[in-house]
Order: C-alpha cells, then structure tokens, then sequence
C-alpha cells in the first residue's frame, strides 16, 4: 500500500487564531494550488512545478482557521481514481476532510470508497482558481468528509463570490438549510434507466437503500429517461475535446521535464507532450483531438444533446426534492486496461458532471449501498440537510 | 486576358487599454522584456482569466465608430497552436460568436467614385508573446517576451470587396481616422498597434469566381500594404498566365526588396469555445449607453463644418481627419479669429512647428487660447505677417501671451501716421533720385522707398499705412 501523503504540510499550524474551521484538518490534492507546493497535479507535465499563489479555496481554508495537512496521491490530473488516494486521509482518520477534484464523479466514489459524504457543489458555486484539471466545464472543487456538519462549514466557508474567477454567480453560498420535519413530505425521483449495466451488486445495494428509505415513508418516484445512456457518451466527448484544446497549457516546456535531442521547437513540442502525460490521460486527449479535428460535427451535437440533458435534468430535480442515483464504493485497480474500464466506476456520476447539478455521495450502510443525491441548482444546503436525513435513516435499521 | 483582382483585408488593432485582457497586468508591451507578466497571462496551471471590462467597452465602442451591429451574444474560442510565442497552447479569440457584425466604410477610388466596403465581422483576441532570436555566441537563441501576451487586440475582417491597392490603402487610412475618433487606439502600422494582412487573389475580369487566395503579412506602413499588394497581384497574374497552379498559402512582405516572400504555415485546426470566459450579453440598454459616449465621428464633422464654418468640403475633410485637428480650429474660430486664418495657420504653422519639436497638438503649450491672442493681434493689424511668425516660435519657447511677447520685444507695428509721416519725409529727403524716379514714372523706385521707410522704422512700421501715406505725400509733392 503506498503512503496517502505525497507532501506534509511543515507547517500545519492554523495561521488565524479562531474561524468557523478552527482546527479542522483538510487534506489537499496537488490539483490544488497552494504557494511554494508541489502542486504538480499528479503529471510529469508539471513535474517539479511549484505554484505561485494560492487557489482560492486554500486562501479560504487558511482564513477559517483550518489545519492544512498536506497533499494526498492523486490521479494525474484527478482524471479518475486509478492511482489516488482520495478519501484515505480522512478514512485513515489523518484528516476531517478532503477537497478531491470531481470530474466525472471523483469525489463521490472516493468518498464512498471511505465511507464518507462527498459533495460536488452547483456549478457557480466555488472557486476554481488555482484548480489544476483537465476539463474546466466539469471539473469542481468536490468536497469530502466523515460528516455532513462539516460539510456544511465547508461550503459556507468555501462558496461564495470570488472577484478572481468570473465564472461564478454573484449569488452567496446558501444558508444551511432546516432538516426535513418530516421525511414523509419527501420526495426522490429515481431514473430507471440509471440501473441499466451496473454491477450486481451495486444494484442490489441501491434497491436496498431505496427500500429502506421507502419503509421509512420516504416516496419514491420514477422518472424515466430513456436518454440516460448519453450522459456518458455526451460526457466522453465534450470532456474528452476540452481536455484536448484546454491541456494545451500543460505543455512540459515552460515546467515539467523537457526531453534531450529535439531537432527544431516543433519538435520539442512533441516530444514533450508525447513523454510527459500518461497513459490514460494521453488516450483521453488523444480521443478529444479525434473528435475535434477529425468529427467536429459530432462534438457539436454532443454540446446540443448537452444542453438538452441538462433542462430534462433540471426539469427532474425541480418535480422532486432529489433524484436518488446508485454510486460505486471500490475502483478495482487492477481492470483499467482501457480508458472505459477506467471510467467504469463513473457510470452513474456524470449526470451531474454533464449538468452542473450539485450531487451528494452518501455512503454504504449495511446492505445500504452508497447513493447520490442531485439536486436542483445551487440547492447545495438542503442537499446536505436531506442527505443527513436520509443517511440517518440508512444507519439506524441496520 | 484582362484581370481583376480580389482583396480582403484583416486589420488587427491593438487597443490602448490600461491593462491586459484577462489579467490587471500593465499594457505596455515596450517595457523592460517580462516585467507585466503574472501567473495569468503566462498560463501557469491553474490561471484563470477575467475579461477585462475595460476592454470590451472601447472595442464596443471601436465597433459602433465603424458602423458596425454589436451582437447581443458573442464568446471566445480557443484557437489551438503549438508555437513558443503562445503559453497554453491555444488563443483565445471570438472565432465563432464575433463582438460585431456588418458595417463599413465608403471611400472615393482612383476615379473618384463611391465604393462602400464591407466589414464581415469584428472580434476580440488577445495577443502572443513577442520572440527575439538572437546569437550567443555562435549558438543561435530564441526569447519569448511576455509583455505583449494578453494585449488585448481587435480584429477587423473585411469582405473581399477591394479590388485595387489604392481601395485598401483607403479604406486603412479611413479606418485609421476612424478608431482614433474614438479613442480606442494609437493605429500606428511602424509601431505595431495596427497590423495588415491581405488576402489576395485573381480572376478574370467580369468574373465572379473566387480563387485560390494568398495571405500577405508584415508590412509596416499603408504604402507597403499597398506596394504588397500590387506586387502579389503582378505576381499571380504572371503565373496564371504561365500556367502555373495557385495554392493556398501565406507570405512576408520584404520591405527592401521590394517582393513577397513564402512562409512555413502554422498548424490550425477547428476551434473549441472556450469554457473558462463566460459568454458576453449585451443588452440594449448597455449598447445605447455606450453609443451616448461616441464622439462625433470624422464624416458627420466635416459636414458640420462646412455648414457652421464655411470652409470648403476639401478644408473640411483635411480637419476632419484628425479629431485634434479639428477641434484645435473649432477652439481658434471660437476664439474670434476667422475660420479663413485658423485653417492657415494650423495646415502651414502650428502642424509643422508642432512635428517638428515632436509634440501632440492636443498637448502642445501653443493651446488655441494662445494662438488666438497673436492671430487677433495680427487681424488688428498690431502686427506684421514676418512678427507674427516670430512669436508663434516665441510662444513654444514660453509661456508669456502673445500681447506680453509683442510688447517685450517692440513687433508692435507703428500705426500712428504723424510718425510714419515723419519718416516718409525723412527718407524722401534722403533719396531725392528716387523721388525723381518715381515722378518719371519708374514703377519699382516705389517699393524702394516704402522698403526705405520700413527700414527706418526698424521693421516695426504698418507696411499698408506706409504705402498709403507714401501715395499721399508723392500726390502732394
């Protein structure tokens, strides 16, 4: 088992003396920059690369009085879990908390796999200064912990305007939101389709939960969609094209390692790029440059399809107070030959990744397995406090 | 056979903006190499771009000038190059939702007829990295300067309705007029904020095919985009009738030689839109506030000057030109002095004196105020056409009026005919030969003597008194 740690903090002590994090230890990624780190994001394209300033995120994390503990091992790029530890520090009981970069649903399979909460906040929501990915349009600032009420001081610490990143809404972080009186008066849309191809078990375990959740008076709807089966597809293909243009900036000549002997800058180019990412991040790329250059029609029409998922989706969440869907909790190491056995794990994830919804892992309990809650737009904090609920619920029949 | 040529022409203008496009960086590509560079626009991992407000009101306010719809919805793609003057890979550009749409400029031909040019469209980018290579030793090196990355630029796309160099040397000087109306840049083709490449092809006349076309880049002045172009078009009609196929390629304008030269084409492929720049919605509303803040541009000028000022439509186009000119003769005529005299000095003084000591009119020390108290001296006739001229140069040189200047150093002129009587006597005494001259009837012994009087009073004497006394006192005699 490799260590969790790829970098410990020297000095952990909280730089403000009280805040709403006061002493709460959060573990980073070198996805996330922090001045004077190796913040190489898990590439050889960065590697050696030592970031200049603070993300935001950081920068907020420091202000509340947090414990900043150090970088976990990632992914390259967080692209995946193949490699990562994400979630063992707080398993372990090394950290309260984690911030894992969630592209595809990172932070929510991570957190699973620690029996922990793992939030993907609403687009808009939080900084993605100084995040260091691969797909700008997915990727957020997941956040993971042992418990919702961490969760909650996290968002509230971390959301926000941030003048630093234009792409965020002027809106403030929600309020944390009152816990459902009665779970009775809930409501969670289930898509059946989303149960399709999922490993035995995994359905097993999500049918339990809802069962549980059922018995206990919650309703469960089902909402249909035989379009569900895009979300990946549409998710390959956008996220797969913006990677491709966007890494263009990871080019291991200004930073990373530059190989010997090229003939001309063109060359070097090349060369750099072709030894510096690894394998499964170069067949992603190499799959975006394939759609943007060779089927552009088809990335286009995957940004439609796109747009339209996303009302269908949005149209979902607003009939029901959350859609339930079925979450993976281990990411076998050993069957990620391919770039789809490595996105395996993620089946059920993108649709928030796709939406731009916000998403709550909540773990296994039992013969509860793992779920995802999703939510409507920027609906992070009665999220939380519906996810506390239902969990509760999970735990207390077993 | 008879050919024509087909031009369009794309104009980037670098606008003189405080700062970066999507960085608080200073804009000033000239100073010390690297100094205005921060983690954004160098792209470190983990940089984050935010468009510049700034930016976007004065290449807004560059598209109303020209005439042109700002869109209610345009977004930046990311142009994909691998190239050391570019840090992450890609330019960000409006590639597929341009800032504005349509417009144009009107400009007289060779024959004096109307030709409306057509703008296709106008987008923002950012600009690139500028590279120096240089020796070290005998190795040779190549530096990338960053200053100039993030510049923000506009870029002008005209449709291909030029059909001779003297149409596109033209509608650049035109343009040129018209973007420094507004304020939004300097246009300068020897500096680098305003740069040309044309896009020509050939085709027989009367058709109306579109042929293979070839990009010509890197001239530095108006003339050499014109120059260029008629080379490249001598050139591709040479080979056309020699038989040879045309293809799509870009080439470098070599200023000495006189000739375009090929160059190694860049990789480009199809454009993503980029996701970090959210999409820009303008409103109606926006727009209006922003088109309150267009200045009166150069053709609505020229009108209005003719109308209120009475000069000729030709006068008018020469002041309109240049917003400072134009307002440094309102400011003179509103000062009293006749719009006759403004436009006289400015064009054959003020202009020259002003280049000359490398000033800006706008910022010169002669202000009109100044300039106006030597012209009311000289309509008053205070003053002498050669002393007026002396204290314009004296007015650069202080900061004393032009009455101070005039007292301080005696070029009042002596309008008092008892002294200018006295020495019509004095000197008629003196040259009684010339007196006799002028009874004979020999024409130039006058202009002797009023060049005698002149003298006698030290240059200072009203020449139009003198020559009217003179001829009293000879009727007399």
């Amino acid at each position: 088992m490799p260590p969790i740690a790829l970098f410990e903090n020297p000095d952990p002590a909280p730089t403000v003396p009280d805040g709403p994090l006061h002493g709460t230890r959060v573990a980073l990624q070198p996805t996330v920059s922090v001045a004077g780190w190796p913040t190489d994001a898990g590439s050889a394209a960065l590697a050696g690369f030592t970031a200049l300033e603070d993300a935001t995120v950081a920068q907020r994390l420091r202000q509340a009085g947090a414990v900043l503990t150090g970088l976990t091992r990632a992914s390259e790029f967080g692209f995946g879990l193949h490699g990562s530890q994400a979630g063992a520090a707080v398993r372990s009981g090394a950290a309260d908390a984690e911030l894992v970069l969630d592209m595809m649903g990172e932070c929510r399979v991570a957190a699973a796999r620690a029996g922990a909460f793992g939030l993907v906040p609403s687009v808009g929501l939080v900084s993605r200064l100084g995040l260091i990915g691969l797909i700008p349009s997915m990727e957020r600032c997941g956040l993971l912990a042992r418990s919702c009420g961490t969760l909650r001081t996290l968002l509230a610490t971390l959301g926000g305007p941030d003048g630093r990143d234009f792409t965020l809404d002027e809106t403030p972080p929600p309020a944390p939101a009152p816990l459902p009186a009665d779970v009775r008066d809930v409501t969670l849309g289930v898509i059946p389709q989303a149960l399709d191809g999922l490993p035995a078990g995994q359905a097993a375990g999500f049918r339990a939960a809802l069962a549980r959740l059922a018995a206990a008076g919650v309703t469960v709807r089902e909402l249909p969609l035989p379009e569900y089966e895009l979300f990946a597809l549409v998710h390959m293909i956008v996220g797969s094209v913006e990677a491709s243009s966007c890494a263009g900036r990871y080019d291991s000549v200004r930073y990373g390692r530059r190989p010997p002997g090229a003939k001309n800058w063109n060359d070097m180019y090349l060369g750099a790029r072709g030894a510096a990412f690894g394998l499964r991040v170069k067949s992603f790329l190499i799959q975006g440059a394939f759609f943007q250059f060779e089927r552009y029609a088809a990335y286009e029409n995957a940004c439609r399809i796109r747009a339209r998922l996303a009302a269908a989706a949005q149209r979902f969440v607003s009939e029901v107070d959350a859609l339930a869907l079925p979450l993976a909790d281990t990411v076998p190491e050993d069957a990620a030959a391919t770039l789809a056995q490595a996105c395996a794990p993620f089946a059920a994830t993108r649709l928030a990744s796709v939406t731009g919804l916000p998403a709550l892992a909540l773990p296994a309990a039992g013969a509860c397995g793992a779920l995802q809650l999703v939510g409507p737009r920027l609906g992070d904090a009665r999220l939380i406090a519906l996810g506390e609920t239902l969990a509760a619920l999970c735990q207390e029949r077993n | 056979m008879d050919f024509e040529a087909v031009i369009g022409l794309e104009i980037h203008v670098e606008l003189n903006c405080a700062t970066k496009l999507f960085c608080d960086c200073p804009n000033r590509p000239g100073d010390e190499p690297n100094a205005n560079t921060c983690p954004t626009c160098l792209w470190l991992p983990g940089a984050a771009p935010r468009l510049s407000q700034a930016a976007l009101e004065k290449a807004a306010l560059l598209c109303l000038g020209l005439g042109t719809e700002l869109q209610p919805l345009s977004a930046f793609d990311q142009k994909v190059y691998y190239y050391p003057d570019l840090p992450k890979g890609y330019q960000l550009s409006q590639v597929h939702l341009p800032l504005s749409r349509g417009g144009g400029i009107t400009v007289a031909n060779e024959r004096g007829e109307a030709r409306a040019l057509r703008i296709h469209h106008i987008h923002m980018e950012e600009d690139v990295a500028k590279l120096v290579h240089e020796l070290e030793g005998r190795q040779p090196i190549s530096l990338v300067d960053f200053n100039r990355a993030g510049v923000p630029l506009v870029e002008i796309v005209t449709e291909p309705d030029f059909r001779t160099p003297y149409e596109a040397m033209e509608f650049l000087k035109a343009l040129r007029t018209q973007v420094r109306y507004v304020g939004a840049s300097e246009c300068s083709m020897e500096n680098g904020t305003m740069r040309v490449d044309a896009n020509i092809s050939v085709r027989p006349r009367g058709s109306s095919q579109m042929n293979t076309k070839v990009e010509v880049k890197n001239m530095n002045s108006v003339r050499h985009v014109g120059d260029a172009i008629a080379f490249e078009i001598a050139r591709q009609i040479a080979a056309v009738q020699a038989g040879e196929a045309l293809v799509l390629h870009t080439r470098l304008w070599d200023p000495d030689k006189k000739t375009t030269i090929p160059m190694r084409a860049k990789f480009e492929g199809p454009c993503v839109p980029d996701p970090s720049v959210p999409a820009i919605a303008l409103t109606p509303a926006w727009i209006e506030a922003l088109r309150a803040r267009l200045p009166e541009m150069p053709a609505a000028k020229a009108e209005r000057l003719v109308k209120e000022q009475g000069v000729s439509a030709e006068d008018a186009a020469f002041l309109s030109a240049d917003a400072h000119v134009a307002a440094y003769f309102e400011a003179l005529t509103a000062h009293g002095v006749t719009a006759k005299m403004a436009l006289h000095w400015i064009a054959t003084q003020v202009l020259p004196a002003v280049r000359e000591r490398g000033q800006d009119l706008s910022a010169s020390s002669v202000t009109p105020e100044r300039l106006a108290g030597l012209l009311t001296l000289l309509a008053r006739d205070e003053i002498n056409a050669n002393a007026a001229r002396e204290v314009l140069v004296a007015l650069f040189e202080c900061e004393s009026s032009a009455d101070e200047i005039v007292s301080a150093r005696g070029f009042r002129q002596i309008s008092d005919t008892g002294v200018i009587d006295a020495l019509i006597d004095q000197v008629l005494a003196a040259h009684p030969a010339a007196l006799a001259d002028v009874r004979n009837g020999v024409g130039k012994a006058t202009g002797f003597l009023i060049g005698q009087v002149m003298q006698a009073s030290q240059g200072k004497a009203n020449p139009k008194l003198i020559k009217e006394r003179l001829a009293e006192k000879l009727r007399q005699v």
